[in-house]
């Protein structure tokens, strides 16, 4: 599933579309969304570097890490990125997000050190976190650096904007993202965040802004109540290493995708694979109504207990009306068949009684005498 | 051209004077009020006869699924087929170009349905005494082709271009607005075109708002600011001979904002996206494969009137006939499984929801 989400960026975006965009949340429970980040990353890079993604070029705009991370991660997945074959680029806002060297330089205490030669080329170092404006108009320059002009497109991928909050306003970074996703030369973008580090709206309006959306979630919910230490420490030892990936994925004809798998955190990245059902719980819409047409097993044995007053009990014994004078154990001669008045069906749990009195020995059935002469009137 | 007027009531008013002349596009109600059409053939019949002029409709927009747009593409074609003119506000730096995706009117479907009412008699030839009553429906539903009251639209075929010159249709883009106030004189200078005064309505006009708190523009956390812009839009819609549709998504405010801006509207419609292969769905409801979204009607205007309008079913499946027809149906329910011990009873979602299942005649 996680393959599916890899391949939709790298399939890019259509004619007229926007670009597809994914957001990958996690929070405290379980934080694993920069390695998942990298995961997409490095899958994304590898099919760029194939030759089997839309886009050419790809530029990484990396705030929480050091681009000679991303060099070293990418190194490690087989790919090397080389500065004559152009196809990455990273616009780095880790060094110097506020320009603070140049300033501390033009005070006079500071002197600069010499950029690593490896990384400058591939590295730009970007010194003005606080204007979106700015930042997105680098990205694209970056990105037309890569790919050259006209039709040809290049993926973004967003470290985390989480940084870029803190320096400005939701709604520049809004703006920045789907100004991003609506811009001819983009092929796909891509960015993770902490879910709780902001506010609900923050997640919203994100999700709003995005395609599809990843969300990291711990696979044992830790309950607040007492447990015992120890159950505890389990709990969060499992919860380290795996968690639950959910992904929605807003499709073309407006129905939502939904898809669940399991992640497990290993040393050479995340192992992801399909959810085991204990922990699938799935909240379907049926719908709940007030009576209850299940019996419980205890209502079968009781109901299967109740004698009938019917004709025949269906067991073989011969016929016999209950007529409420004489139990039903002693009788064992036949008795002429009565037809029965009303009966009363009463099933209590436990025994099953059936309580009948007729209302008169002294009746005779289909008399010719009319009961009302009794009265006075 | 004065409409047959639907008895809703015992009393019959004694009309003195004429009824108001109305241009193409335009119906008369009850009470007084004067309707457009949605764009949509089967939320007209949902609403009792389209949006009244002067209401102001919001249509909550769910994150998830497009299906506003749909609402919103209908809506403004059927004014633009109609020559009534349009004002269109979005978030886009460029909304000229969704103006190519307006939907133009499906050809020739009152031909179709002219030629199947020969062979239709024939065949109902014995209940024929109840012919008086379907003559009055066929009056109403076939007019001269032209300035039919509510059009079906081919979402597959783009509207022509000569209904998109300029003096119809204006755009307004809200990107980069600081604040509200420039979209505000625009929709009061639109308005002023379109003055109310008891007597003929020659022309009714069109707004279109779509997503009016995105994030992206920078007064969308100022949201008093929001809420006095619709109330003041509101004002000026009542009081002039149009309609003002809004879209918003309800999840980018604060939850008493959301029950605000609620409150503000006259027509209440929201959209909800559906889950892709969600078998329970499918197992519940009939036609479960072709329906695209959700749509709820929450309120329905109700001008010059006290008496509320109590619908069957607030709950419809959006699907799209043959890929091009927007229609909206009424929930199925599909017949309970015997075997499985499925029961029965309404889901929270469908309320009144006819069990008719799989045997639709």
């Amino acid at each position: 599933m996680a393959e599916s989400i890899c391949r939709v960026l790298r399939d890019g975006a259509l004619e007229g579309e926007h670009a597809p965009a994914l957001t990958i949340k996690d929070s405290i429970a379980s934080p694993f969304g920069f390695h998942v980040f990298s995961h997409v990353l490095s899958q994304l890079s590898s099919f760029l570097f194939a030759g089997k993604s839309q886009s050419r070029g790809l530029v990484i705009v990396s705030f929480s890490r050091s681009p000679s991370f991303y060099l070293e991660l990418l190194k490690s997945k087989g790919i090397e990125v080389v500065s004559s074959d152009k196809r990455i680029q990273i616009l780095d806002c880790y060094s110097d997000p506020l320009g603070w060297k140049d300033r501390l330089i033009e005070a006079g205490s500071f002197t600069a050190l010499s950029h690593e030669s490896s990384v400058s080329s591939t590295a730009i170092v970007f010194k003005n976190v606080k204007y979106m404006d700015k930042l997105y108009n680098s990205i694209i320059e970056l990105g037309r650096g890569l790919v050259g002009g006209g039709k040809n497109r290049f993926s973004v991928a967003i470290d985390s904007v989480d940084e870029m909050l803190r320096h400005a306003s939701m709604s520049s970074v809004a703006s920045l993202l789907s100004n991003l996703r609506s811009h001819d030369q983009v092929s796909s973008v891509f960015w993770s965040l902490h879910s709780d580090l902001h506010e609900d709206r923050v997640t919203s309006v994100l999700e709003y802004l995005s395609s599809m959306v990843a969300s990291l979630e711990p696979l044992h919910e830790p309950a607040n109540g007492q447990r015992g230490d120890l159950e505890k420490f389990s709990l969060i030892e499992h919860n380290a290493k795996k968690g639950k990936f959910h992904a929605r994925f807003k499709r073309r004809n407006g129905r939502v995708r939904l898809m669940s798998e399991e992640v497990r955190i290993e040393q050479s990245g995340i192992n992801l694979t399909s959810l085991s059902s204990e922990g699938a719980v799935n909240q379907g819409l049926a719908p709940k109504v007030q009576f209850n047409l299940q019996l419980s097993e205890k209502e079968l044995i009781d109901r299967a207990n109740v004698v009938l007053p019917f004709e025949h009990q269906g067991n073989g014994k011969p016929i016999q009306i209950y007529d409420g004078r004489r139990s039903l154990v002693d009788s064992k001669q036949e008795r002429p068949v009565a037809v029965t008045e009303k009966v009363q069906t009463n099933e209590d749990s436990g025994r099953g009684e059936i309580i009948y009195f007729r209302d008169s020995d002294d009746e005779m059935p289909d008399s010719d005498e009319d009961p009302d002469d009794d009265l006075d009137i | 051209m004065a409409a047959a007027k639907t008895r809703t009531t015992s009393f019959s008013r004694n009309i003195s004077t004429a009824a108001p002349s109305l241009g193409p596009g335009l119906k008369c109600g009850p009470n007084g009020t004067v309707f457009v059409s949605s764009g949509i053939p089967d939320l007209d019949k949902i609403l009792g006869g389209g949006f009244p002029l002067g209401s102001l409709v919001i249509v909550m927009e769910d994150p998830e699924a497009p299906h506003h747009m749909l609402l919103l593409r209908n809506f403004m074609a059927q004014g633009l087929v109609h020559n009534q003119p349009l004002l269109y506000a979005s978030p886009n730096r460029d909304p000229r170009g969704f103006l190519g995706t307006l939907p133009s009117p499906a050809a020739s479907k009152d031909d179709k349905s002219r030629q199947r009412d020969p062979d239709q008699e024939k065949g109902l030839r014995i209940a024929w005494q109840y012919k008086k009553y379907f003559g009055e429906n066929q009056l109403d539903g076939q007019r001269d082709g032209k300035h039919e009251y509510s059009n079906e639209f081919d979402l597959r075929k783009p509207l022509e271009r000569h209904f998109l010159s300029a003096q119809r249709v204006e755009c307004v883009s809200f990107q980069d607005c600081p604040n509200l106030s420039a979209i505000q004189d625009h929709c009061a200078t639109f308005l002023s075109q379109f003055p109310r005064n008891d007597g003929n309505i020659s022309c009714a006009g069109r707004i279109a708002i779509q997503s009016i708190c995105a994030p992206q523009c920078e007064y969308s956390n100022m949201e008093w600011d929001m809420l006095s812009f619709i109330r003041s839009l509101k004002s000026m819609v009542r009081s002039s001979n149009a309609v003002a549709i809004v879209t918003f998504p309800p999840s980018l405010l604060s939850p008493s904002f959301c029950k605000r801006w609620q409150h503000m509207s006259d027509t209440l419609l929201s959209v909800k996206a559906i889950p892709d292969e969600d078998k329970e769905l499918a197992q519940l409801l009939t036609g479960y494969q072709d329906m695209v979204g959700f749509l709820n009607v929450h309120k329905v205007a109700r001008i010059n009137t006290q008496v509320p309008l109590i619908l069957e079913a607030t709950t419809f499946s959006i699907k799209l006939q043959k890929r091009r027809f927007l229609i909206l149906e009424c929930l199925n329910q599909a017949p309970v499984d015997g075997s499985s011990g499925a029961s029965y009873g309404t889901s929270g979602s469908c309320s009144g929801s006819s069990k008719t299942g799989n045997l639709d005649f």
